[in-house]
Protein backbone atom coordinates (compact mmCIF):
# COMPACT_ATOMS: atom_id res chain seq x y z
CA UNK A 1 0.00 0.00 0.00
CA UNK A 2 1.41 3.29 -0.80
CA UNK A 3 2.22 5.69 1.94
CA UNK A 4 0.74 9.42 1.64
CA UNK A 5 3.42 11.51 2.06
CA UNK A 6 2.65 15.24 3.03
CA UNK A 7 4.76 18.11 1.70
CA UNK A 8 6.26 18.65 5.34
CA UNK A 9 6.99 15.12 5.85
CA UNK A 10 8.55 15.10 2.39
CA UNK A 11 10.77 17.73 3.34
CA UNK A 12 11.44 16.36 6.61
CA UNK A 13 12.75 13.00 4.87
CA UNK A 14 14.76 15.36 2.88
CA UNK A 15 16.65 17.05 5.61
CA UNK A 16 16.96 13.95 7.28
CA UNK A 17 18.64 12.28 4.26
CA UNK A 18 20.94 15.50 3.86
CA UNK A 19 21.76 15.04 7.37
CA UNK A 20 23.08 11.47 6.87
CA UNK A 21 24.79 12.41 3.86
CA UNK A 22 26.43 15.03 5.69
CA UNK A 23 25.23 17.80 2.99
CA UNK A 24 24.41 20.08 5.93
CA UNK A 25 24.71 23.35 3.68
CA UNK A 26 20.94 22.15 2.59
CA UNK A 27 20.10 21.43 6.03
CA UNK A 28 20.65 25.10 7.36
CA UNK A 29 17.18 26.51 5.95
CA UNK A 30 15.30 23.36 7.02
CA UNK A 31 16.69 23.65 9.85
CA UNK A 32 15.99 27.50 10.24
CA UNK A 33 12.38 26.96 9.43
CA UNK A 34 12.20 24.68 12.29
CA UNK A 35 13.41 26.96 14.58
CA UNK A 36 10.88 29.58 13.32
CA UNK A 37 7.93 27.47 13.68
CA UNK A 38 9.08 26.90 17.39
CA UNK A 39 11.29 24.20 17.62
CA UNK A 40 13.13 24.08 21.27
CA UNK A 41 15.98 25.79 22.81
CA UNK A 42 19.73 24.61 23.16
CA UNK A 43 21.34 24.87 26.41
CA UNK A 44 25.07 24.46 26.05
CA UNK A 45 26.73 23.55 29.16
CA UNK A 46 30.81 23.04 30.08
CA UNK A 47 32.10 20.81 32.73
CA UNK A 48 35.55 18.93 32.95
CA UNK A 49 36.55 19.74 29.29
CA UNK A 50 39.33 21.29 27.02
CA UNK A 51 36.48 23.34 25.40
CA UNK A 52 38.20 21.55 22.44
CA UNK A 53 34.85 20.35 21.46
CA UNK A 54 33.25 23.65 21.24
CA UNK A 55 36.13 24.78 19.08
CA UNK A 56 35.31 21.92 17.05
CA UNK A 57 32.04 23.15 16.66
CA UNK A 58 33.18 26.83 15.88
CA UNK A 59 35.15 24.82 12.88
CA UNK A 60 31.65 24.11 10.79
CA UNK A 61 31.77 24.77 7.20
CA UNK A 62 28.61 24.72 6.18
CA UNK A 63 26.38 26.03 7.52
CA UNK A 64 29.00 28.15 8.69
CA UNK A 65 29.29 29.18 13.05
CA UNK A 66 27.36 32.58 12.57
CA UNK A 67 24.29 31.14 10.38
CA UNK A 68 24.25 28.09 12.57
CA UNK A 69 24.21 30.54 15.87
CA UNK A 70 21.60 33.13 14.56
CA UNK A 71 19.66 31.52 12.22
CA UNK A 72 19.73 27.52 12.53
CA UNK A 73 19.33 27.08 16.28
CA UNK A 74 18.28 28.78 19.04
CA UNK A 75 21.03 28.63 21.45
CA UNK A 76 20.28 30.61 24.53
CA UNK A 77 23.72 29.55 26.29
CA UNK A 78 27.15 28.60 26.23
CA UNK A 79 29.31 29.54 28.42
CA UNK A 80 32.44 30.69 25.43
CA UNK A 81 29.92 32.76 23.33
CA UNK A 82 27.14 33.70 24.95
CA UNK A 83 27.38 37.58 25.61
CA UNK A 84 25.97 37.78 28.88
CA UNK A 85 27.49 36.88 32.11
CA UNK A 86 27.10 36.66 35.75
CA UNK A 87 23.48 36.61 37.10
CA UNK A 88 21.87 37.34 33.97
CA UNK A 89 23.71 34.52 32.01
CA UNK A 90 23.25 31.61 34.91
CA UNK A 91 19.77 33.09 35.97
CA UNK A 92 18.27 34.06 32.90
CA UNK A 93 19.63 32.02 30.24
CA UNK A 94 20.35 29.06 32.11
CA UNK A 95 17.69 28.71 34.64
CA UNK A 96 14.83 30.42 33.21
CA UNK A 97 14.99 29.07 29.95
CA UNK A 98 14.70 25.76 31.56
CA UNK A 99 12.25 26.70 33.42
CA UNK A 100 10.17 27.71 30.82
CA UNK A 101 10.67 25.11 28.31
CA UNK A 102 10.70 21.85 30.77
CA UNK A 103 10.84 18.81 29.05
CA UNK A 104 11.37 20.13 25.76
CA UNK A 105 14.84 21.72 25.15
CA UNK A 106 17.90 20.10 24.62
CA UNK A 107 20.82 20.26 26.37
CA UNK A 108 23.97 20.01 25.27
CA UNK A 109 27.21 18.48 27.84
CA UNK A 110 30.68 18.83 27.13
CA UNK A 111 33.07 17.55 29.68
CA UNK A 112 32.57 15.25 32.00
CA UNK A 113 31.24 15.40 35.55
CA UNK A 114 33.73 15.71 38.60
CA UNK A 115 31.75 14.40 41.58
CA UNK A 116 34.67 14.25 44.49
CA UNK A 117 34.52 16.97 46.73
CA UNK A 118 30.73 17.42 46.01
CA UNK A 119 31.95 18.65 42.60
CA UNK A 120 33.73 21.58 44.10
CA UNK A 121 36.72 20.62 41.42
CA UNK A 122 34.57 22.55 38.74
CA UNK A 123 32.28 25.24 39.64
CA UNK A 124 30.68 26.78 36.45
CA UNK A 125 28.96 30.23 38.09
CA UNK A 126 27.43 31.15 40.50
CA UNK A 127 24.04 31.04 41.77
CA UNK A 128 21.53 32.88 44.53
CA UNK A 129 25.19 33.47 46.15
CA UNK A 130 26.08 29.92 46.13
CA UNK A 131 28.80 28.18 43.70
CA UNK A 132 27.03 26.53 41.16
CA UNK A 133 29.10 23.44 40.34
CA UNK A 134 28.99 21.43 37.33
CA UNK A 135 27.45 18.59 38.97
CA UNK A 136 24.87 20.62 40.47
CA UNK A 137 24.09 22.12 36.86
CA UNK A 138 23.87 19.05 35.57
CA UNK A 139 21.30 17.24 38.00
CA UNK A 140 19.26 20.34 38.13
CA UNK A 141 19.28 21.31 34.24
CA UNK A 142 19.81 18.30 32.73
CA UNK A 143 16.15 16.21 34.58
CA UNK A 144 14.44 18.91 33.33
CA UNK A 145 15.69 18.24 29.32
CA UNK A 146 14.07 16.34 26.87
CA UNK A 147 17.21 14.75 25.77
CA UNK A 148 20.75 15.30 26.38
CA UNK A 149 23.54 15.63 23.89
CA UNK A 150 26.77 14.41 24.87
CA UNK A 151 29.33 16.39 23.14
CA UNK A 152 32.89 14.86 23.31
CA UNK A 153 34.12 11.65 24.70
CA UNK A 154 34.51 13.32 28.00
CA UNK A 155 30.82 13.46 29.13
CA UNK A 156 29.83 10.49 26.57
CA UNK A 157 32.11 8.13 28.72
CA UNK A 158 34.69 9.87 30.88
CA UNK A 159 37.22 10.26 28.78
CA UNK A 160 40.59 11.77 29.67
CA UNK A 161 39.54 13.35 32.94
CA UNK A 162 37.74 10.28 33.95
CA UNK A 163 41.05 8.13 32.98
CA UNK A 164 42.81 6.61 36.09
CA UNK A 165 44.35 7.78 38.52
CA UNK A 166 41.21 10.51 37.99
CA UNK A 167 41.57 12.85 41.68
CA UNK A 168 38.84 14.63 40.99
CA UNK A 169 36.48 11.45 40.57
CA UNK A 170 34.83 12.73 36.62
CA UNK A 171 32.14 11.11 35.93
CA UNK A 172 30.14 10.87 32.85
CA UNK A 173 26.70 12.18 32.26
CA UNK A 174 24.94 8.80 32.32
CA UNK A 175 25.98 8.02 35.80
CA UNK A 176 24.68 11.19 36.80
CA UNK A 177 21.19 11.56 35.14
CA UNK A 178 19.65 8.11 34.34
CA UNK A 179 16.01 9.58 33.70
CA UNK A 180 16.35 11.41 30.43
CA UNK A 181 17.39 10.05 27.17
CA UNK A 182 21.25 10.32 25.82
CA UNK A 183 22.76 10.72 22.66
CA UNK A 184 26.29 10.31 22.90
CA UNK A 185 28.23 12.07 20.28
CA UNK A 186 32.15 11.06 20.95
CA UNK A 187 35.15 12.00 19.52
CA UNK A 188 38.35 14.25 20.96
CA UNK A 189 36.92 16.67 19.24
CA UNK A 190 33.74 14.97 17.95
CA UNK A 191 33.45 16.65 14.25
CA UNK A 192 31.41 19.41 13.79
CA UNK A 193 29.24 17.14 11.31
CA UNK A 194 28.53 14.98 14.00
CA UNK A 195 27.75 17.87 15.90
CA UNK A 196 25.71 20.33 14.23
CA UNK A 197 23.80 16.71 12.61
CA UNK A 198 22.74 15.56 15.87
CA UNK A 199 21.21 18.72 17.01
CA UNK A 200 19.35 18.90 13.32
CA UNK A 201 18.01 15.50 13.74
CA UNK A 202 16.72 15.83 17.32
CA UNK A 203 15.62 19.72 15.88
CA UNK A 204 13.82 18.20 12.64
CA UNK A 205 12.19 15.08 14.15
CA UNK A 206 12.22 15.87 17.96
CA UNK A 207 13.34 12.32 18.84
CA UNK A 208 17.07 11.19 19.71
CA UNK A 209 18.73 9.15 16.76
CA UNK A 210 18.92 5.27 16.10
CA UNK A 211 21.86 4.74 18.40
CA UNK A 212 23.78 1.55 18.83
CA UNK A 213 24.98 0.18 22.23
CA UNK A 214 27.56 2.66 23.57
CA UNK A 215 24.62 5.56 22.90
CA UNK A 216 25.91 7.12 19.58
CA UNK A 217 24.18 7.62 16.53
CA UNK A 218 24.25 5.36 13.70
CA UNK A 219 24.35 7.40 11.16
CA UNK A 220 27.76 8.58 11.92
CA UNK A 221 29.41 5.62 14.06
CA UNK A 222 27.91 2.54 12.33
CA UNK A 223 31.53 2.13 10.56
CA UNK A 224 35.11 0.93 11.88
CA UNK A 225 37.80 3.05 10.23
CA UNK A 226 39.92 0.27 9.59
CA UNK A 227 37.20 -0.93 6.65
CA UNK A 228 37.35 2.48 4.80
CA UNK A 229 41.35 2.89 6.02
CA UNK A 230 43.00 5.16 2.41
CA UNK A 231 45.59 2.72 4.15
CA UNK A 232 44.34 -0.83 3.71
CA UNK A 233 45.80 -2.24 1.23
CA UNK A 234 49.12 -1.43 2.88
CA UNK A 235 47.41 -3.87 5.72
CA UNK A 236 46.21 -6.51 2.66
CA UNK A 237 49.83 -6.48 1.29
CA UNK A 238 51.78 -6.71 5.06
CA UNK A 239 53.54 -3.39 4.59
CA UNK A 240 53.52 -1.55 7.52
CA UNK A 241 55.15 1.49 8.69
CA UNK A 242 58.01 1.47 11.36
CA UNK A 243 58.24 5.49 11.79
CA UNK A 244 56.16 8.13 11.93
CA UNK A 245 55.76 9.31 8.07
CA UNK A 246 56.74 5.80 6.37
CA UNK A 247 54.43 4.75 3.98
CA UNK A 248 52.44 1.71 4.99
CA UNK A 249 49.72 0.48 7.29
CA UNK A 250 49.95 2.31 10.65
CA UNK A 251 48.83 -0.70 12.91
CA UNK A 252 52.50 -1.60 13.99
CA UNK A 253 53.19 2.12 15.54
CA UNK A 254 50.08 2.11 17.95
CA UNK A 255 46.74 2.67 15.50
CA UNK A 256 43.43 1.92 16.38
CA UNK A 257 41.40 2.00 13.14
CA UNK A 258 40.38 -1.91 13.41
CA UNK A 259 38.56 -0.89 16.47
CA UNK A 260 37.30 2.69 16.17
CA UNK A 261 34.09 3.58 14.64
CA UNK A 262 33.47 6.63 13.20
CA UNK A 263 32.91 7.89 9.46
CA UNK A 264 36.35 10.32 9.15
CA UNK A 265 37.52 7.77 6.84
CA UNK A 266 34.61 9.15 4.45
CA UNK A 267 33.87 12.92 6.09
CA UNK A 268 37.44 14.19 6.41
CA UNK A 269 38.19 17.05 9.00
CA UNK A 270 38.64 20.57 8.23
CA UNK A 271 35.90 21.08 5.82
CA UNK A 272 37.08 17.88 3.70
CA UNK A 273 40.58 18.82 3.30
CA UNK A 274 42.12 16.41 5.65
CA UNK A 275 42.12 13.71 8.80
CA UNK A 276 44.38 11.56 10.93
CA UNK A 277 45.55 9.03 9.00
CA UNK A 278 45.70 10.99 5.87
CA UNK A 279 48.00 13.36 7.96
CA UNK A 280 50.21 10.46 8.99
CA UNK A 281 48.98 9.93 12.69
CA UNK A 282 47.63 6.41 13.79
CA UNK A 283 44.21 6.19 14.43
CA UNK A 284 44.04 6.16 18.51
CA UNK A 285 40.26 5.47 18.68
CA UNK A 286 39.26 8.54 20.53
CA UNK A 287 35.17 7.63 19.60
CA UNK A 288 35.39 4.69 21.77
CA UNK A 289 34.73 4.50 25.39
CA UNK A 290 37.87 3.23 26.74
CA UNK A 291 39.70 6.03 25.32
CA UNK A 292 42.31 6.78 26.24
CA UNK A 293 43.05 4.17 28.82
CA UNK A 294 45.62 2.60 26.33
CA UNK A 295 49.07 3.47 25.24
CA UNK A 296 48.58 5.78 22.09
CA UNK A 297 51.25 4.41 19.48
CA UNK A 298 51.69 1.10 21.03
CA UNK A 299 49.89 -2.43 19.59
CA UNK A 300 49.14 -3.88 22.84
CA UNK A 301 49.54 -2.39 26.34
CA UNK A 302 52.00 -4.01 28.42
CA UNK A 303 50.66 -6.52 31.61
CA UNK A 304 51.51 -5.42 34.81
CA UNK A 305 53.31 -8.02 36.40
CA UNK A 306 54.29 -6.72 40.11
CA UNK A 307 54.01 -3.18 41.79
CA UNK A 308 55.43 -0.66 38.82
CA UNK A 309 56.71 -3.39 37.04
CA UNK A 310 55.17 -4.32 33.46
CA UNK A 311 56.01 -6.89 30.60
CA UNK A 312 55.17 -7.35 26.94
CA UNK A 313 52.81 -10.41 26.72
CA UNK A 314 55.01 -11.46 24.30
CA UNK A 315 58.19 -11.67 26.89
CA UNK A 316 55.88 -13.57 29.46
CA UNK A 317 54.63 -16.14 26.98
CA UNK A 318 58.55 -16.53 26.23
CA UNK A 319 59.79 -16.65 29.78
CA UNK A 320 56.84 -19.25 30.35
CA UNK A 321 57.84 -21.25 27.49
CA UNK A 322 61.30 -21.18 28.58
CA UNK A 323 60.17 -22.58 31.78
CA UNK A 324 58.35 -24.77 30.39
CA UNK A 325 60.89 -26.19 27.88
CA UNK A 326 63.54 -26.86 30.87
CA UNK A 327 60.75 -28.39 32.84
CA UNK A 328 60.36 -30.52 29.78
CA UNK A 329 63.97 -31.37 29.52
CA UNK A 330 64.33 -31.94 33.40
CA UNK A 331 61.53 -34.39 33.46
CA UNK A 332 62.68 -36.06 29.75
CA UNK A 333 66.01 -36.62 31.94
CA UNK A 334 64.20 -38.11 35.06
CA UNK A 335 62.25 -40.33 32.59
CA UNK A 336 65.50 -41.73 31.21
CA UNK A 337 67.19 -42.18 34.53
CA UNK A 338 64.03 -43.80 36.38
CA UNK A 339 63.96 -46.29 33.35
CA UNK A 340 60.57 -45.02 32.40
CA UNK A 341 61.70 -44.56 28.58
CA UNK A 342 64.75 -45.49 26.80
CA UNK A 343 66.85 -48.47 27.35
CA UNK A 344 66.39 -49.41 30.64
CA UNK A 345 62.53 -49.78 30.01
CA UNK A 346 62.73 -52.75 29.01
CA UNK A 347 64.51 -54.39 31.73
CA UNK A 348 62.51 -52.68 34.35
CA UNK A 349 59.27 -54.14 32.98
CA UNK A 350 61.28 -57.44 33.27
CA UNK A 351 61.98 -56.97 36.51
CA UNK A 352 58.23 -56.08 37.18
CA UNK A 353 57.68 -59.04 35.85
CA UNK A 354 59.61 -61.11 37.61
CA UNK B 1 52.48 -63.06 17.55
CA UNK B 2 49.65 -60.76 17.28
CA UNK B 3 49.34 -58.21 19.94
CA UNK B 4 46.46 -58.14 21.54
CA UNK B 5 44.73 -54.63 21.27
CA UNK B 6 41.89 -52.93 22.72
CA UNK B 7 39.48 -49.92 21.94
CA UNK B 8 40.59 -46.59 23.51
CA UNK B 9 39.20 -44.11 20.86
CA UNK B 10 36.44 -44.28 18.72
CA UNK B 11 36.44 -42.69 15.20
CA UNK B 12 34.63 -39.54 16.00
CA UNK B 13 37.02 -38.65 18.91
CA UNK B 14 40.20 -38.87 16.31
CA UNK B 15 38.15 -36.97 14.03
CA UNK B 16 37.69 -33.89 16.27
CA UNK B 17 40.95 -34.45 17.63
CA UNK B 18 42.71 -33.99 14.70
CA UNK B 19 40.40 -31.37 13.18
CA UNK B 20 40.98 -29.11 16.19
CA UNK B 21 44.70 -29.83 16.28
CA UNK B 22 44.66 -28.99 12.67
CA UNK B 23 42.56 -25.12 13.62
CA UNK B 24 44.32 -24.19 16.82
CA UNK B 25 47.79 -24.77 15.48
CA UNK B 26 46.79 -22.49 12.02
CA UNK B 27 44.97 -20.28 13.90
CA UNK B 28 48.43 -19.68 16.40
CA UNK B 29 50.61 -19.19 13.86
CA UNK B 30 48.22 -16.90 11.48
CA UNK B 31 47.39 -15.23 15.16
CA UNK B 32 51.00 -14.55 15.68
CA UNK B 33 51.15 -13.43 11.91
CA UNK B 34 48.74 -11.12 12.61
CA UNK B 35 49.87 -9.92 15.71
CA UNK B 36 53.74 -9.28 14.51
CA UNK B 37 53.76 -9.64 11.06
CA UNK B 38 57.49 -8.16 10.68
CA UNK B 39 58.75 -10.33 13.31
CA UNK B 40 56.62 -13.62 12.35
CA UNK B 41 56.91 -13.85 8.72
CA UNK B 42 55.36 -17.41 8.13
CA UNK B 43 52.27 -15.41 5.16
CA UNK B 44 52.79 -13.82 2.16
CA UNK B 45 50.58 -11.17 3.52
CA UNK B 46 47.79 -9.92 5.39
CA UNK B 47 45.31 -11.25 3.33
CA UNK B 48 46.25 -15.37 3.34
CA UNK B 49 46.84 -15.02 7.26
CA UNK B 50 43.79 -13.31 7.88
CA UNK B 51 41.50 -15.38 5.47
CA UNK B 52 43.13 -18.57 6.78
CA UNK B 53 42.52 -17.53 10.37
CA UNK B 54 38.81 -16.80 9.80
CA UNK B 55 38.59 -20.30 7.53
CA UNK B 56 39.87 -22.03 10.55
CA UNK B 57 38.26 -20.06 13.12
CA UNK B 58 34.82 -21.47 11.63
CA UNK B 59 36.47 -24.88 11.91
CA UNK B 60 37.16 -24.83 15.29
CA UNK B 61 33.84 -23.90 16.00
CA UNK B 62 32.42 -26.89 14.36
CA UNK B 63 34.62 -28.97 15.99
CA UNK B 64 34.23 -27.40 19.37
CA UNK B 65 30.52 -28.01 18.89
CA UNK B 66 30.93 -31.36 17.59
CA UNK B 67 33.43 -32.53 20.24
CA UNK B 68 30.93 -30.97 23.13
CA UNK B 69 27.69 -32.76 21.08
CA UNK B 70 29.74 -35.99 21.05
CA UNK B 71 30.81 -35.90 24.92
CA UNK B 72 27.49 -35.41 25.75
CA UNK B 73 25.71 -38.19 23.77
CA UNK B 74 28.13 -41.05 24.14
CA UNK B 75 28.27 -40.17 27.35
CA UNK B 76 32.20 -39.55 27.26
CA UNK B 77 31.77 -36.82 29.02
CA UNK B 78 32.61 -38.36 32.39
CA UNK B 79 35.77 -38.96 30.92
CA UNK B 80 37.18 -35.53 30.24
CA UNK B 81 35.23 -33.10 32.78
CA UNK B 82 37.52 -31.99 35.40
CA UNK B 83 35.49 -32.68 38.75
CA UNK B 84 36.64 -30.42 41.60
CA UNK B 85 35.42 -32.61 44.39
CA UNK B 86 35.84 -36.39 42.52
CA UNK B 87 39.51 -35.58 40.99
CA UNK B 88 41.13 -33.10 43.09
CA UNK B 89 42.05 -35.62 46.36
CA UNK B 90 43.89 -37.51 42.82
CA UNK B 91 46.51 -34.80 42.52
CA UNK B 92 48.87 -36.14 45.27
CA UNK B 93 49.41 -39.90 43.78
CA UNK B 94 49.50 -37.98 40.13
CA UNK B 95 52.07 -35.72 41.27
CA UNK B 96 54.17 -38.13 42.92
CA UNK B 97 54.28 -39.88 39.66
CA UNK B 98 55.19 -37.55 37.58
CA UNK B 99 57.96 -35.84 39.99
CA UNK B 100 59.56 -39.53 40.26
CA UNK B 101 58.52 -39.54 43.56
CA UNK B 102 56.82 -42.78 42.90
CA UNK B 103 56.96 -45.76 40.66
CA UNK B 104 53.44 -46.33 39.54
CA UNK B 105 50.24 -44.80 39.95
CA UNK B 106 46.63 -45.19 40.83
CA UNK B 107 44.25 -45.97 38.10
CA UNK B 108 42.12 -43.05 37.34
CA UNK B 109 39.84 -44.30 34.56
CA UNK B 110 40.70 -43.23 31.01
CA UNK B 111 42.13 -39.85 31.50
CA UNK B 112 44.34 -38.97 34.90
CA UNK B 113 43.23 -35.82 36.63
CA UNK B 114 45.87 -33.66 35.24
CA UNK B 115 44.57 -34.40 31.44
CA UNK B 116 40.94 -33.84 32.70
CA UNK B 117 41.86 -30.95 34.12
CA UNK B 118 43.63 -29.65 30.85
CA UNK B 119 41.00 -30.90 28.72
CA UNK B 120 38.46 -29.19 30.08
CA UNK B 121 40.72 -26.14 30.33
CA UNK B 122 41.08 -26.06 26.72
CA UNK B 123 36.98 -25.84 26.19
CA UNK B 124 36.99 -22.90 28.19
CA UNK B 125 39.37 -21.30 26.10
CA UNK B 126 38.41 -22.54 23.08
CA UNK B 127 34.82 -20.63 24.39
CA UNK B 128 36.79 -17.51 25.18
CA UNK B 129 38.69 -17.42 21.88
CA UNK B 130 35.70 -18.30 19.43
CA UNK B 131 33.56 -15.13 21.63
CA UNK B 132 37.01 -12.40 21.87
CA UNK B 133 37.53 -13.63 18.22
CA UNK B 134 34.13 -12.76 16.80
CA UNK B 135 33.92 -9.59 18.63
CA UNK B 136 37.58 -8.45 16.70
CA UNK B 137 36.47 -9.89 13.73
CA UNK B 138 32.55 -7.71 13.79
CA UNK B 139 33.31 -5.45 15.82
CA UNK B 140 30.01 -3.59 14.49
CA UNK B 141 27.65 -6.29 15.18
CA UNK B 142 29.34 -7.58 18.32
CA UNK B 143 29.68 -4.20 19.89
CA UNK B 144 27.53 -4.59 23.10
CA UNK B 145 29.39 -7.68 24.12
CA UNK B 146 33.11 -5.88 23.56
CA UNK B 147 31.41 -3.42 26.36
CA UNK B 148 30.82 -6.10 28.77
CA UNK B 149 34.40 -7.59 28.02
CA UNK B 150 36.20 -3.79 28.60
CA UNK B 151 35.99 -2.36 25.56
CA UNK B 152 38.13 -3.63 22.39
CA UNK B 153 41.70 -3.24 23.82
CA UNK B 154 41.04 -5.50 27.02
CA UNK B 155 39.35 -8.06 24.15
CA UNK B 156 42.62 -7.68 22.26
CA UNK B 157 44.52 -8.63 25.13
CA UNK B 158 42.55 -11.34 26.32
CA UNK B 159 42.98 -12.98 22.81
CA UNK B 160 45.93 -12.79 22.44
CA UNK B 161 47.23 -14.01 26.31
CA UNK B 162 44.88 -17.52 25.34
CA UNK B 163 46.53 -18.12 22.49
CA UNK B 164 50.06 -17.96 24.31
CA UNK B 165 48.20 -20.45 26.79
CA UNK B 166 47.20 -22.56 24.34
CA UNK B 167 50.74 -22.73 22.81
CA UNK B 168 52.14 -23.31 26.11
CA UNK B 169 49.67 -26.13 27.31
CA UNK B 170 49.89 -27.85 23.78
CA UNK B 171 53.25 -27.89 24.26
CA UNK B 172 52.88 -30.05 27.40
CA UNK B 173 50.44 -31.86 26.09
CA UNK B 174 52.28 -33.22 23.53
CA UNK B 175 55.48 -33.88 25.43
CA UNK B 176 53.44 -35.83 28.00
CA UNK B 177 51.28 -38.15 25.69
CA UNK B 178 54.73 -38.98 23.42
CA UNK B 179 56.40 -39.67 27.23
CA UNK B 180 53.83 -41.95 28.11
CA UNK B 181 54.83 -44.19 25.30
CA UNK B 182 54.56 -43.98 21.51
CA UNK B 183 51.23 -46.76 21.47
CA UNK B 184 49.73 -43.46 23.36
CA UNK B 185 50.55 -41.35 20.30
CA UNK B 186 49.72 -44.47 18.12
CA UNK B 187 46.25 -44.49 19.48
CA UNK B 188 45.16 -41.12 18.58
CA UNK B 189 45.49 -42.59 14.50
CA UNK B 190 44.78 -45.82 15.36
CA UNK B 191 41.94 -45.67 18.15
CA UNK B 192 43.48 -48.75 19.62
CA UNK B 193 46.15 -49.27 22.21
CA UNK B 194 47.60 -52.31 23.80
CA UNK B 195 45.41 -54.20 25.81
CA UNK B 196 48.54 -55.43 28.25
CA UNK B 197 49.56 -51.20 28.18
CA UNK B 198 49.89 -49.98 31.85
CA UNK B 199 46.93 -47.68 32.79
CA UNK B 200 47.96 -47.65 36.48
CA UNK B 201 48.14 -49.83 39.06
CA UNK B 202 44.51 -50.89 40.36
CA UNK B 203 44.45 -50.65 44.22
CA UNK B 204 40.46 -51.03 44.30
CA UNK B 205 39.13 -53.53 41.76
CA UNK B 206 41.56 -54.93 38.99
CA UNK B 207 39.55 -54.83 35.94
CA UNK B 208 39.04 -58.17 34.10
CA UNK B 209 41.51 -59.06 31.25
CA UNK B 210 40.04 -57.52 28.36
CA UNK B 211 37.91 -54.95 30.59
CA UNK B 212 37.60 -52.00 28.36
CA UNK B 213 39.18 -48.87 29.43
CA UNK B 214 38.03 -46.46 26.49
CA UNK B 215 34.97 -44.80 25.92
Amino acid sequence: MPTKLSRRDFIRLCAGGAAAISLSSYLAPFMAEAVAAGAPPVLWIQGGSCTGCSISILNTVSPDIEKVLTEVISLRYHPNISAAAGDLAIQEALYKTAEEFKGQFFLVVEGAVPVAADGMYCIIGEKDGQHLTFERAVKEIGSQAAAILNFGTCSAFGGIPATPPNPTKCKPVSEIIKTVPIVNVPGCPPHPDWMIGTIAHVLLYGDVPEVDSFGRPKMFFGGIIHDNCPRRQYFDNAIFAKNFGDPGCLLEIGCKGPIAHCDSTTRLWNGGVNWCIKAGAPCIACTEPQFPGWPMYERIPEMPIAPAMTATIDQIGGVLGAAAVLGIGGHLAGNIATGRIGPKKNDAEKEGDN
Amino acid sequence: MVKQMEDRHSIWIRIFHWTNMIAITMLCLTGFYIHAPESFRLFANMDNARMIHFGMAYLLCVGVLGRVYYAIVADDAKNIVFSVTKDTPKFPSMMKYYLFMADSHPYYGKYNPGQKMMYTGWLFMALIQIITGFVLYKPDMFMAVSGWLGGYMAVRVIHYIVTWLFVLSVLAHVYLDISEGVPVLKSMFTGKIPADFDHGTHEEHAPAPGESIGA
